[in-house]
């Protein structure tokens, strides 16, 4: 939609500063941020998690965390309404007549003791415009589903009704902070074409907020990249997508991802974090992983220039300062601007250099003859499903039996890597499980190799003991072997050292890790005595995309160093082809198709693997 | 929702059966003579031989537990070896006082624990200087605050009294404090009020710590909600957040624990009643217990038994109708 500047914007920040106290420690989340935001414009909001790109959402409803001592500065005007002094009333009718939002994860987002028409009536007054809107979100059979309480409905379903409730009283601005990370891909087509129906239909404003730019891409106008709550870049979607010239977008662009990231080569990863707070908050936040950082970027903040005015006078060269610079130069929405010290030319020359991506070595070649690793012969399990009536419908017995695996066969070699691909609730996690022997079989059978098996789980944080430092959870698996302490300790350290975390790691506790550090320890722990099979259930998928290279890059490591056999369960299809030898599609406790990573990829059969391709977020091949 | 409460329903009743049978088991492997409570400690040997045959002691363990449970379905628990009356006539004199001290300080808890937890998940201003009292007489044995309760407020203060029910007539209900409201006997009612207070809220403290921490931390997580956020997000005030959105939410943890703490409440009862003379059945069951008078526990004990299980059914019944995921 063309965006016009004559008319108010349906919000704007400017200079938005803000910084909030956890655990006594004050930080910065938000480091002085322009952005306006036309009627009828969608803004994708794009940064790694801990860029302050949720906190930015909330600072838009006036609903900050008063736990966390806000500290605001600058300004957030909503609709003409000052939404940092503005009175509790004056803020609460912004959110009740101006905005709309639809938070990330639907099923908690709703509450779970209150029938869904009623939360929706909430929000738009009567429950006669509540089943219009319903309707107008492409539920069917609104009337049914209007007594139905959340848990009841799928989780496409539960973000179609948080976007009733987002459209209810007919809003200038929509704010969905990652409204599609939560459900499967397939669905999330669905949910971004709605967003896009929404602003059509309404003319409402939309902030999508996500960390993934593909996602942006497929419905963004503008696309702003922030990074450590300032904005790195921004501009229109196109532009930023496939001439980016912040060294952090080209990064993040080439960390990305996809059905056509190379096989054969270690995946990109940004430089991890190395410096400091206080050093970062000096200079250019991202110096510390930028690879083209100079001295400048060190020592002075850039600021956000339009992209013809900053790239002309090069490093050192004098830069006109934001503020001499009239407002709508700074602001205009059509605008590309940029917050770098180096050139244009200088980033754009260093997308195509492709020298830290370094050739594999070739796979462990599955031994003909040998035992296979895994065999899975007619495995079928169900589990016993208790109903409410609603579900049931009138006459069906009480307890339903859900079949979860439905005699699935499968056979793995030694050294091979298999992806198993597939929605939510379509068996690919139950069938690990059972392999892993963590769930029983309701028939059939399944035979390891000798090693057995070891898992690592989605959820890192969760998956370790949150009272046991990193040393006492990677011992356990030695207790058996009765080693003795310092033979213990030794392979404690070569562990540690093989994940790349220093040794010191061994005395903290989980907690103190960030999410990557966590799951490279939850994989020492599963490799410490190799097992035959790794099974790695969405080992990623919390992870933001540069730290999932890195973590997708040590499996594949460990996996020819040990020679392991991998099976990867994952919902995302880039992954799985990049992952695995060979991939399986599963759907509702089937396989409806196995082949190698290229065949299936390239040449899908079964209807279901060209839709879960057809739904892949795709930037296309520029960077 | 039929379903979910007959099932309650039969579960209530096979553990009140249980515990009927364990009660009568302990009766039975107990080596105290009842018939010396019966006839006294000088009865000659033919005196007791005939009375442990009236009695019915003298027939097979299965043969008394029929008996008892047919009995017990009859409403006839016996007649008490001490008093001599029949049991469900003792019931009926000392069971409503305890339900009225047991139903009131079950209230003061409750809406204590309430207060406890709303100030503490909100943060309000100052109530900490509530809460910290209330946290330290929590941690006291009740006999202790018992005693300290009769010191200051009788001995020193000479504002409450510290013994018995009052003066007033018991009604229909039973109830004192119902029942001279009810006659139209302000004296009455003030003073039973009076009597009422101070064992009231001894038994109350303890329970209603209980509830109200663990009320607090429920209606902590709640708050943090992202649907309470949802909530927030529609531009609703903050009462109708926490009327609609909050409190239905948190009472899960605090129902189950209050019910837990009202079974709770009626077995402390005994200690509380016998240093305040309260007419209740603790004291009846404190008088029976030394003189080994079988029937009268049994009774006291089934009776308490079932108030718990009870309760909890209750409970259970309660929290499906807070939350529908449970009601499967």
């Amino acid at each position: 939609m063309a965006t016009s500047t004559d008319a108010p914007p349906a919000a704007s920040l400017s200079g938005l500063t803000l910084s909030l106290e956890r655990d006594g420690v004050r930080s910065d989340v938000l480091r002085g941020i322009d952005l306006e935001i036309a009627r009828g414009e969608i803004v994708g909001l794009v940064g790694e998690s801990g860029s302050g790109k949720s906190v930015l959402a909330l600072a838009l409803m006036g609903l900050l965390p008063h736990r966390s001592h806000p500290e605001v500065g600058g300004a957030i005007r909503v609709a003409g309404v000052d939404m940092v002094h503005g009175r509790a009333e004056e803020l609460r009718a912004v959110r009740r007549n101006e905005l709309g939002v639809i938070f990330q994860d639907p099923m908690t987002s709703l509450n779970p003791t209150m029938r869904i028409g009623d939360q929706v009536t909430e929000a738009s007054g009567t429950s006669e415009e509540s089943l219009r809107l319903l309707t107008a979100v492409g539920i069917a059979d609104a009337e049914l589903r209007f007594r139905v309480y959340p848990h009841e409905l799928s989780g496409g379903l539960r973000q179609r009704v948080m976007a009733a409730i987002a459209v209810a009283g007919r809003p200038s601005l929509i704010i969905a902070d990652e409204p599609t990370t939560a459900l499967d891909v397939t669905v999330q087509a669905q949910v971004l074409d709605l967003l896009r129906e929404l602003r059509d239909e309404f003319g409402c404003s939309v902030v999508l907020i996500t960390h993934d730019l593909a996602v942006a891409g497929q419905i963004a106008d503008r696309i702003a990249v922030l990074y450590a709550g300032r904005i790195a870049e921004v501009g229109p979607t196109g532009e930023v997508l496939h001439a980016p010239t912040h060294p952090y977008t080209v990064g993040l662009l080439r960390s990305r991802l996809s059905l056509g990231t190379p096989r054969d080569q270690e995946l990109r990863t940004l430089r991890p974090e190395t410096g400091t707070p206080a050093e970062r908050m000096l200079g250019c936040a991202y110096h510390t992983r930028c690879p083209l950082a100079v001295e400048r970027c060190r020592v002075e903040q850039p600021p956000l220039l339009d992209i013809a005015l900053a790239s002309a006078p090069g490093i050192g060269g004098e830069v006109a300062l934001t503020a001499d610079l009239p407002t709508d130069e700074r602001l205009g929405p059509a605008d590309h601007d940029r917050a770098c010290w180096r050139t244009v030319d200088d980033v754009q020359g260093f997308i195509h250099d492709t020298a830290n991506a370094a050739p594999l070595t070739s796979r462990v070649a599955p031994g003909p003859g040998r035992e296979p690793a895994v065999r899975v012969t007619d495995l079928t399990v169900t589990f016993a499903l208790r109903q409410n009536r609603r579900q049931r419908g009138a006459g069906s017995s009480a307890a339903r039996e859900v079949r979860a695996l439905r005699g699935l066969n499968l056979t793995v070699e030694p050294g091979e890597a298999v992806s198993i691909v597939g929605e939510s609730g379509s068996g690919k996690s139950t069938l690990l499980r059972v392999i892993g022997g963590l769930t029983p079989a309701t028939s059939g059978s399944v035979a390891l190799a000798a090693g057995g098996a070891q898992m690592v789980f989605q959820d890192a944080g969760s998956s370790l003991t949150p009272w046991l430092t990193v040393g006492e959870l990677l011992g356990e698996r030695l207790a058996p072997l009765g080693l003795g302490r310092t033979e213990n300790r030794a392979r404690i350290d070569r562990a540690l050292t093989s994940i790349g975390l220093p040794l010191s790691v061994a005395r903290v506790r989980p907690a103190e890790l960030s999410g990557g550090q966590r799951q490279r320890v939850a994989l020492a722990r599963a490799t410490m005595i190799p097992p035959a099979v790794l099974l790695c259930d969405e080992p990623t998928s919390a992870l933001d995309a540069s730290l999932a290279a890195s973590v997708l890059n040590l499996i594949r490591e460990m996996r020819r160093e040990l020679e392991m056999t991998v099976l990867f369960v994952t919902h995302d299809l880039s992954v799985a082809r990049l992952m695995g030898d060979r991939i399986v599609v599963m759907t509702q406790g089937e396989i409806v198709e196995v082949g190698t990573s290229a065949d299936v990829i390239e040449r899908p059969e079964h209807p279901y693997t060209r839709r879960l391709l057809a739904s892949v977020p795709e930037i296309g091949a520029t960077v | 929702m039929t379903r979910f409460l007959l099932r309650r329903l039969g579960s209530a009743v096979v553990l009140i059966l249980i515990l009927s049978a364990v009660i009568f088991l302990l009766q039975s492997v107990s080596t105290a003579d009842p018939v010396k409570a019966y006839l006294g400690a000088n009865a000659s040997p033919a005196a007791v031989a005939a009375a442990r045959q009236s009695l019915g002691l003298d027939d097979p363990l299965p043969v008394r537990y029929v008996d008892f449970l047919t009995n017990l379905v009859q409403g006839d628990l016996g007649v008490s070896y001490r008093t001599h009356r029949p049991v469900v006539t003792d019931l009926q004199a000392f069971l409503p006082a305890t339900m009225e001290l047991v139903l009131w300080s079950f209230v003061i808890a409750v809406l204590l624990g309430g207060l406890f937890a709303v100030s503490g998940a909100l943060r309000w201003r100052g109530s900490s200087i509530f809460r910290g009292p209330l946290l330290v007489l929590a941690t006291a044995p009740p006999f202790l605050l018992a005693l300290g309760g009769i010191v200051l407020f009788y001995a020193q203060l000479h504002i409450l009294p510290a013994n018995g029910r009052g003066p007033g007539e018991t009604g229909p209900t039973g109830f004192l404090l119902i029942d001279t409201l009810v006659a139209g006997d302000p004296a009455g009612f003030a003073s039973a009020a009076q009597h009422l207070l101070l064992p009231a809220v001894v038994l109350a403290i303890a329970p209603a710590i209980a509830i109200g921490r663990i009320m607090r931390s429920s209606l902590t997580n709640t708050l943090g909600a992202d649907y309470v956020r949802t909530a927030e997000s529609k531009g609703l005030t903050p009462f109708r957040v926490l009327g609609r959105h909050v409190v239905r939410n948190s009472l899960g943890p605090g129902l189950s624990m209050a019910g837990l703490q009202l079974g709770f409440m009626f077995a402390g009862v005994v200690v509380v009643e016998q240093i305040f003379s309260w007419p209740g059945i603790g004291n009846y069951l404190a008088a029976s217990i030394p003189t080994s008078d079988f029937p009268a526990i049994a009774a006291v004990t089934l009776v308490l038994g079932t108030i718990y299980i009870v309760a909890n059914a209750l409970v259970d019944v309660l929290q499906a109708v807070a939350d529908p995921r449970l009601s499967a």
